[in-house]
């Protein structure tokens, strides 16, 4: 057994009342890469944040190639080369791409002087995708490329240890090898690798060993192979996802929730689901939208019937995301229109719109991260309803998502992932809105929590809620709608049933890439360097 | 258009560059001799304004480079001019003359300044905010109650102040070396921590970035050019008494020079000095409406020109650059 170049030992941290690192014992050993898995809120991104020195253990030791570092703070330990990503980006937002790669250069392991850094940082960014923004501004990238653009920081760093954060996170299928073979080739000059992943792809092609974190605790250490087999961490961890089913559980679930989401859904006066009315709740004609001189859909036509799930697929920079704010009234069209319930609605306000029932329930969350479950569920419901009808939404909330209830005082920035986007939904239906968007609520989720949000889907559209749903996870998001569109380069490029979309050819090509046939096999590590598509 | 012509555009385009760099540089330095000769041909009353210019130039580059780069949103400017204010006056009362007793100052203020910094640097944003503007007021207070020095009437001033144009050339040098002290800094590395600590700080010490050590140096480095400004307007009075010395006017005419000009740009609290100065005195007789036209303007830049009159300035200028060659190629097509 090889000498520890991470060595952790009874680790604990404590959030209020709540113990977030329990007692932990971990180990990466030198020229390892270790995947560490677990549930939203298992503690793995506290893990990360006390190993790199953000925030200080309760008790426990961290040693660095035997030398104890528990004691010393962030900076400290970045000179000792650990480096980190940030799940959530944290860039300097008002400096350039390749400014921000300077501090790590100038002030990491081997301090460099400012045109050297230059030089390299440059070379870092090409690595890492991100040579033809390196002079825009961070702030101006999109979430995909912070991700990026926060493991090339912790690059810059010339780490010993990487820490890497879910920055697989957001990526579809087709994007994954290449993200894999980046963290392969890492290993070269890297002595040591953690890495975060709910991709379980990745975590199986990238660690030698895995270890499976649930409240605060290792539940299981091992290969991938046996990790990923275990019983017990596919109760925990990988839920359904792990069998191969679809969303049986969801309406198992469905029916019992069925009775308490009725408060939520303004438009289930007669109590039957609407799919069988021919008119469309919502439909988008022609629409196309500009940011600036980029063209990010084109003559797309669209329609969600009452009642109707409707799931828009899509490659990273399809633009489902501009569609759903085109819905919305987040940017303006530059050509079609866009008709609710028969009546033109593109040209109004956001408040307008959501006035007419149309709620929209926006990727990446935005949580109120200072104010409270509750008050960020009240902000919901605002508009014109009497107390007495917010408080019974609340409850249907609640019921809907019991987690909610129990931590209704804490506040949204203090809640794990899974937890925020429960919140993210529940703000969402706190309008009681005949329609929803729901834009990538699985994003950086463990598959269990997932498959508890699709169950709550299921059981709100249950009470006759249209919905469009935007989902990175083919699978997922075929397996819930009714119909499906999948989206190309800003145009539709297939549309129709699950099931015939899931057999179409097309849908490979499009969407899944060919990247399926190459996560069993993967060459090996060539060290060479590899961009990321953008 | 054959293809050999856009590569002859791009090593014009060369020289071109160099000999507007040759043409700045000549810009600067006339400047430079203009505004030192000034006193020579210009009235008492424009050196006096001038002189203001200059001391609000050389406090909005301080304080641009704590919060316009370093994101330390100060209200505290007062404090460091007081205590530059009242070292000054007492130095200079002791017998040392006034550049000497401004340096000090300067070393004084920059002292008191790494004496609060552990305990101001645990407050963050706004609260760091807060934190500075209630130590302002506190020593101001203190400054009233306090017998030694005065109490509420002051230190009267024992030497005789230079003459206008004395203080006016006192004055151009400490802008000029503000000036220069600011641009030297954003030559070094501490340009992208100040900024990194800026955009975030838990980022950047994750980075092996040593934040109070950053911070420390914008805010020490800050209050020596405050304190030396304020050593300055020693040499200037007669009379030396906290409400005027720690006056939260000057705090508050540091912020509107430095957001009127621009933030986190070198010639914005230039431009900035200026404008602000020049406004004051064409409304002098209206101090009311002096009040709410700066009001107003500080509003609207804020909202239609967020990187200040120096940042309108430098697009203009850029849009005539880019005009410029423009019209040259089109004259050499015309010519061909």
């Amino acid at each position: 057994m090889s000498r520890a170049l991470l060595e952790v030992a009874g680790l604990t941290k404590r959030f209020g009342g709540v113990t977030a690192v329990d007692g932990l014992d971990l180990a990466v050993r030198s020229g390892e890469t270790l995947g560490v898995i677990g549930p939203n809120g298992a503690g793995k991104s506290t893990l990360v944040s006390l190993v790199s020195g953000a925030l200080r253990a309760d008790a426990g030791r961290i040693l660095l190639d035997g030398q104890e570092v528990t004691r010393l703070r962030a900076p400290a330990r970045a000179r000792l080369g650990i480096g980190r990503t940030h799940q959530v980006p944290r860039p300097f937002a008002r400096m350039t791409v390749l400014e921000n790669l300077l501090l790590g250069q100038i002030y990491g392991a081997a301090a460099r002087t400012l045109r050297d850094a230059r030089r390299e940082s440059l070379g870092i960014l090409d690595r890492t995708g991100l040579g033809d923004v390196a002079d825009r501004l961070a702030g101006s990238l999109s979430l995909l490329r912070l991700k990026r653009l926060e493991l090339a920081r912790a690059l810059a760093l010339r780490p010993r240890l990487l820490l890497l954060d879910e920055i697989g996170a957001g990526l579809i299928e087709s994007e994954l090898p290449e993200l894999i073979e980046l963290i392969r080739s890492l290993r070269a000059e890297v002595e040591g690798i953690l890495v975060i992943e709910h991709v379980v792809e990745v975590i199986q092609a990238c660690s030698d060993r895995v270890a499976v974190l649930d409240w605060g605790r290792k539940l299981v250490e091992g290969t991938p192979g046996e990790v990923l087999h275990d019983p017990e961490v596919a109760a925990v961890y990988l839920g359904t996802s792990a069998t191969g089913e679809r969303t049986a559980a969801g309406s198992a679930g469905a029916a019992g929730a069925a009775r308490t989401v009725s408060v939520l859904a303004a438009a289930a006066g007669d109590g039957r689901p609407e799919r069988a009315r021919a008119e469309p709740l919502l439909r988008l004609d022609g629409v196309a939208v500009s940011y600036g001189a980029i063209r990010a859909l084109q003559d797309v036509t669209l329609e969600v019937r009452g009642g109707e799930i409707v799931t828009l697929l899509g490659a990273n920079g399809a633009g489902k995301t501009t569609a759903a704010r085109a819905v919305s009234g987040m940017v303006p069209l530059a050509a079609g229109e866009v008709r609710y319930r028969g009546e033109r609605i593109d040209g109004w306000r956001p408040d307008q719109i959501a006035g007419r029932g149309v709620a929209h329930c926006m990727e990446g969350r935005h949580i109120f991260a200072d104010l409270s479950v509750e008050e960020n569920l009240e902000l919901g419901g605002r508009a014109g309803t009497s107390r007495a009808e917010r408080r019974d939404r609340l409850g249907a909330v609640y019921e809907l998502f019991p987690v909610l209830a129990e931590r209704r005082r804490v506040s949204g920035g203090l809640l794990s992932g899974g937890q925020q986007q429960m919140l993210a939904i529940g703000r969402a239906l706190m309008a009681a809105p005949d329609f929803v968007i729901f834009d990538e609520i699985s994003l950086g989720l463990a598959p269990v929590v997932v498959d508890r949000l699709y169950q709550a889907l299921a059981a709100v559209n249950e009470r006759g809620v249209a919905m469009l749903v935007i989902e990175q996870n083919v699978q997922r998001g075929l397996a819930l709608a009714d119909r499906a569109y999948v989206l190309e380069k800003g145009r539709v490029a297939l549309a129709g049933a699950p099931a015939a979309i899931r057999d179409d050819p097309r849908l490979l090509a499009l969407y899944v890439g060919e990247a399926r046939g190459d996560l069993e096999d993967h060459p090996p590590a060539s060290g060479g360097t590899h961009d990321w598509p953008a | 258009m054959s293809r050999a012509e856009p590569g002859a555009l791009i090593t014009s385009a060369v020289p071109a560059r160099r000999a507007a760099r040759a043409t700045l540089a000549g810009a600067l330095v006339a400047a430079g001799a203009l505004l030192a000769l000034a006193p020579s041909f210009t009235s008492d009353y424009v050196q006096q304004v001038s002189f203001r210019v200059l001391q609000y130039a050389a406090l909005g580059q301080a304080w641009n480079l704590l919060a316009g780069y370093g994101g330390l949103v100060s209200l505290g400017s007062a404090a460091f001019i007081g205590i530059g204010a009242y070292t000054t006056a007492e130095l200079t009362n002791h017998g040392l003359p006034l550049i000497p007793g401004m340096l000090v100052s300067g070393v004084f203020a920059a002292g008191f300044a790494t004496i609060v910094s552990p305990a101001l640097f645990r407050l963050r944003g706004l609260y760091f905010t807060i934190g500075t503007l209630a130590l302002a007021e506190a020593l101001r207070l203190f400054m009233v109650n306090y017998n030694g020095l005065g109490g509420n009437i002051g230190i009267f001033l024992k030497s005789a102040a230079p003459t206008t144009a004395g203080l006016y050339w006192l004055a151009l040098g400490v802008a000029a070396a503000a000036t220069g002290l600011v641009l030297l800094v954003l030559r070094t590395r501490l340009a992208i921590s100040l900024r990194a600590v800026r955009d975030d700080e838990d980022a950047a010490r994750q980075m092996g970035l040593v934040s109070f050590r950053t911070k420390l140096f914008a805010f020490t480095l800050a209050a020596f050019v405050m304190g030396v400004v304020g050593g300055l307007q020693a040499g200037k009075l007669s009379q030396i008494e906290p409400y005027g010395a720690f006056g939260l006017q000057w705090t508050v005419d540091v912020v509107t020079v430095a957001l009127i000009g621009g933030l986190g740009t070198l010639g914005g609290p230039l431009v900035g000095a200026v404008f602000t100065v020049v406004l004051a005195e064409l409304l002098n007789a209206y101090p009311s409406l002096h009040l709410a036209i700066t009001g107003a303007i500080v509003i609207a830049v804020v909202r239609f020109a967020p990187e200040g009159l120096w940042g309108v300035l430098a697009r203009g200028w850029a849009r005539l650059a880019a005009a410029g060659p423009r019209t040259q190629r089109g004259a050499r097509r015309v010519r061909q």
